[in-house]
């Protein structure tokens, strides 16, 4: 059969893999089964991998047209006939983001379109994402009607959109002014450079990539060993009709690449299955439409050979351990320890690698190959770690109760088997938990104290007014909204200082004017009395004054508008600050801001003067109403469209920190998912090949309990081990990135809650796993004709 | 004798018409059997005969559709799954064919698993299951793993794990179906010795004419009834 024992060329390597192949898909129902596992097991890592493949290219498409719908305001200068006014009309419901554009053509050509619409909404028209549509024709969207009172008349076609999830409209309008405009354009189509992205933020990409991905590598190593004790018996039956040892192995080689070229196929349909209901998934805010999802041609090229030819690679290695006789007889060789020193080298030349990487703060491309590479070499070293320790300590555990007893036999016979099916979630362990340790150091670097006292106030509107008497009208209607308890109405304009500029001045000095009533202002200063018609001077230090002006009591000041400082105002009002204003400290208002310039209350000005001043609304909601926020910002969209209404928070993230940490929470969603899934199938597969001794074990009185006691132990002891070693493989490579980024650890104890994840999910896949059990060990399993 | 005439006042184990089908396929078809204390008795029969089933059905391992099983004056068909795993556990001891010892204990440790289970201390249970290998004539093999030994060896282990509850009742199916004819009846012969000396029933299902010539009556299992019966020797 083979030219030479244990020497084979080309030729006897294709014959024994094909032969492999061709047992593989006939060998009965049992062959097929394990081939199916192991194509399905297979197929799932693949399918992940291609997904993986795919996101830099759906980043770069939803980036691009993003782009393309940008107005551009690059030609504001020299528009042409085909001009228009804009104004962002962004709001939210429910906590989901809706962007909006509100138009008015000003030209008189045609006017440019962004992507996806064929024509400019008119006056109180609107054109609509489908996700808005839907939004709008739920019972739900009865509320969000009341916000975008436009007609809808278009829908905006996926070209023009992000994602299928996203919430966009564009709405024409009549009475959009080049005052309250954001601007005048008469294009779309304007690209940001594009942050590039920190160094630190690069390392966690990398990481994370490498923390996901390996565990799917792990399973797809555990996929096509599925179902190899019954190959084994069957390798025997080769043996007695001449195979030699390298020939059995090459042929369980080849059984394993057919199960991996069938994955191959299966992960390729349902990559397409899954990119079908694509656009039906959100995670953390992000659709994804099914045309995006392309796999980079480089990296399905590398997928297509990486994945037969680790099944071949896996399937020689796992085959060292196993002497396949004649006779029918299979026997684990003599088990020789396992060795510890190339195991511990993996972590150690990664780790080298980490640390002879430039700092993370000066991240580069080539650099981060290495780093990916130490990343994974410290990771690979925690599976390769595994079954030494596992080996090592079942073999000093005796004693105890018969399913303990059981359990640790079973494990110091085949630890391996034990092993590989943890492994995946000991690798996915700790790279979470390395990430979790970097993100818990450099998050406060990306997480920022807003100053905002949300106990007083949790949203804020500003909008522009004709004069300083609409404010009051403005606090008025935001009371009377359904799930306000408080509001708070500043009217806020300029006061520059009369006559020409002096020396060495580049503009006319000025100062803000904040008109409010007495209850509003203690919010912004320190007041020992207030009544109607006083006015006060913020003290602030003379160096760290907000304005260079600050007018003296009883000084002349020009109320100008916002726009127009230090221009000839011919209508600026002359108003003087009563000589009674007395000087105040300020406070942190609700908005975590500190006031300056001039206070004063209504009746100590008219109002009316103040030209074009912006309005400041804060409100406290009640949050005994539901839905207390969006009848606001009802409100607001009803008073103007344009109100910019923002939700208060505590604390804000860095928008890429934000999207990088929902990325891997996606991620490790997908993840965790295959390896329980993984799991699943490894536990029920060794169940069903030890189907008759556990009904032998049943038949001579075994009690249930003990056997579902001894599986439970089986996978407890390798998980618990699996685990330690996962914190001190997270941990380790963890306190290596720190090392790398300078920064200290954060929280010590950040390991546990991924841990206990780790724990749930085997407690999880040993339930589920025991209704099977339970069935297999019905004594009627001896029953063989 | 007859199958009825078996089913006499005194016996061990009897059953009466018992009847069992797996799905549309008949495997008893009305037997009827008894042993008394300390008797070797052989059920033969073609394969698919039935024979298994009606072992099964008599160790409380199946249950059967119809008829009644007794043993010790207990009916074995009204116990709990509990109670009769109870009964398996302390009263009967089995021998099968193959792929019967736990893989991961050694020979030893298999011995001493049913003393074990019936919450016998591990020391204890140790001590008589190595005088139980030193009977069968396998002591030197109580520390490997049953994949280190020979099929024979393997065999008068499970013997051993049979009688080491001192059993009132062992099954024994094709206990030598996997090996060849020296350790086969080698096994045979220390399996009824050794059971007779402690006074155990032994239920036998063989095809074999030489390894039921070891029991003290045939009886022949045909289409799911027990046909024939006859006192061998």
């Amino acid at each position: 059969m083979s030219d030479a024992p244990g020497r084979a060329g080309i030729r006897g390597w294709a014959r024994d893999l094909v032969l492999g192949v061709r047992f593989a898909v006939t060998g009965g129902r049992r062959g097929w089964t394990r081939t199916a596992l192991t194509s399905f097991g297979v197929g799932l890592g693949v399918a992940l991998l291609l997904v993986a493949a795919a996101i830099p290219h759906a980043v770069e498409n939803r980036e691009g047209r993003k782009g393309d719908r940008t107005v551009n305001t690059a030609n504001s200068e020299k528009l042409s006939a085909g001009s228009f006014l804009f104004a962002q009309a962004n709001t939210s419901f429910r906590g989901d983001m809706i962007t909006g554009t509100v138009f008015r053509p000003t030209g008189n050509g045609r006017t440019d379109l962004p992507p996806g619409l064929a024509a400019l909404p008119g006056p109180g028209e609107m054109a609509v994402s489908p996700a808005l549509a839907d939004l709008l024709a739920s019972s739900d969207g009865a509320l969000l009607k009341e916000r975008l009172p436009y007609r809808v008349t278009a829908g905006i076609g996926e070209h023009g959109l992000a994602g299928p999830g996203e919430l966009l409209y564009y709405a024409g309008s009549g009475t959009l002014t080049r005052a309250s405009a954001d601007g005048e354009a008469d294009g779309f189509g304007q690209y940001a450079a594009g942050n590039p992205i920190a160094g630190v933020l690069l390392l966690i990409v990398v990481i994370a990539f490498v923390a996901l991905l390996l565990p799917v590598a792990v399973f797809i190593g555990t996929a096509v060993r599925f179902g190899g004790d019954q190959r084994d018996r069957r390798l025997a039956a080769l043996r007695l009709v001449g195979t030699d040892r390298a020939m059995t192995s090459r042929i369980a080689a080849g059984e394993a690449l057919c199960g991996a070229l069938l994955g191959l196929v299966v992960g390729a349909g349902l990559f397409v299955l899954a990119r079908r209901f694509a656009g039906e998934v959100i995670l953390w805010d992000v659709t994804v439409y099914p045309f995006d999802l392309v796999p980079s041609p480089m990296l399905s090229l590398l997928i297509l050979i990486a994945v037969p030819v680790a099944a071949i690679a896996v399937s020689l290695f796992a085959m060292r351990g196993v002497s396949v006789e004649p006779l029918g007889l299979v026997r684990n060789s003599a088990p020789h320890p396992r060795k510890l020193w190339w195991r511990l080298l993996l972590p150690l030349v990664g780790f080298v690698l980490l640390l002879t990487a430039a700092t993370a703060t000066t991240l580069v491309g080539s650099e981060t190959i290495q780093i990916a590479l130490g990343a994974t070499l410290m990771l690979v070293g925690v599976t390769a770690l595994l079954p030494w320790l596992v080996e090592t300590v079942v073999a000093r555990l005796d004693g105890g109760p018969v399913a303990w007893q059981l359990a640790v036999r079973r494990l110091q016979l085949t630890s391996g088997t034990a092993s590989r099916a943890v492994s995946g979630i000991v690798v996915a362990a700790a790279g979470a938990i390395a990430l979790q340790m970097l993100f818990g150091s450099v998050q406060g670097d990306y997480t920022f104290t807003t100053g905002v006292d949300t106990s007083r106030a949790q949203l804020q509107m500003k909008t522009d007014t004709r004069d300083g008497s609409a404010a009051s009208e403005l606090v008025t209607s935001y009371q009377r909204t359904t799930g306000v308890d408080r509001a708070i109405g500043l009217t806020e304009g300029l006061i520059e200082r009369p006559g020409p500029k002096r020396g060495e001045e580049k503009g006319h000095p000025f100062s803000r004017i904040t008109v409010a009533d007495c209850p509003s202002l203690r919010m912004l200063v320190k007041l020992s009395s207030c009544k109607d018609g006083d006015a006060f001077i913020v003290d602030e230090p003379a160096h760290l004054r907000t304005f260079a002006y600050v007018p003296r009591p009883g000084e002349q000041v020009k109320l100008v508008r916002t726009d127009e400082t230090g221009k000839p105002g011919a209508n600026a009002a002359v108003w003087r600050l009563p000589a009674t204003a007395r000087e105040v400290k300020s406070i942190v208002s609700p908005v975590g801001e500190m006031t300056a310039g001039v206070l004063v209350t209504p009746s100590a000005i008219d109002a009316a003067q103040l030209p074009r001043p912006m309005a400041r609304i804060m409100v406290k909601l009640d949050p005994g109403v539901k839905d207390a926020a969006e009848h606001v910002r009802n409100t607001a969209a009803r008073l103007d469209p344009l109100t910019s209404v923002t939700s208060l928070e505590s604390t804000e993230t860095d928008k890429q920190f934000a999207s990088i940490r929902s990325g891997l929470f996606a991620g490790a969603a997908a993840t965790m998912a295959l390896i329980a899934a993984s799991l699943l199938v490894s536990t029920l597969e060794q169940l069903h090949e030890r189907k008759r001794l556990l009904s032998i074990l049943v038949a001579f009185g075994t009690r249930r309990s003990t056997l579902s006691w001894s599986v439970l132990w089986q996978t407890a002891i390798p998980i618990a081990l699996g685990l330690a070693l996962a914190v001190v493989g997270g941990v380790g490579l963890g306190l290596t990135l720190l090392m790398m980024t300078g920064t200290a650890v954060a929280d010590w104890w950040v390991f546990l809650p991924i841990t206990g994840v780790g724990a749930a999910l085997i407690l999880l896949v040993t339930l589920i796993s025991m209704p099977p059990l339970w069935r297999l060990m019905r004594p009627d399993g001896l029953r063989s004709e | 004798m007859s199958t009825q005439d078996t089913t006499l006042t005194g016996s061990l184990l009897s059953a009466h018409e018992l009847r069992k089908s797996f799905g549309p396929t008949p495997a008893l078809d009305g037997a009827s059997f008894s042993i008394r204390p300390g008797e070797v008795v052989a059920i033969m029969g073609p394969s698919g005969s039935g024979k298994s089933t009606l072992l099964h059905c008599l160790a409380g391992i199946v249950p059967p559709d119809s008829g009644t099983i007794t043993y010790s004056g207990r009916h074995l068909t009204a116990l709990s799954d509990a109670e009769r795993s109870a009964l398996r556990r302390n009263d009967f001891g089995f021998v099968f064919q193959f792929g019967q010892l736990v893989p991961e204990l050694s020979c030893v440790e298999n011995v001493a698993l049913p003393l074990r289970l019936a919450g016998i201390k591990r020391k204890d249970a140790h001590r008589a299951a190595q005088k139980w290998l030193e009977r069968l004539e396998v002591s030197d093999v109580g520390h490997k793993r049953p994949g280190e030994v020979s099929g024979g060896q393997g065999q008068r282990v499970a013997v051993a794990r049979a009688l080491v509850g001192s059993p009132r009742v062992v099954f024994a199916d094709e206990p030598t179906g996997a090996l060849d004819s020296y350790n086969g009846e080698r096994v045979m012969q220390l399996l009824t010795d050794a059971a007779r000396e402690s006074q155990a029933a032994v239920v036998l299902v063989t095809h074999e004419a030489r390894v039921a010539a070891y029991s003290d009556r045939e009886i022949v299992v045909r289409d799911g009834q027990v046909r024939d019966a006859a006192v061998a020797v």
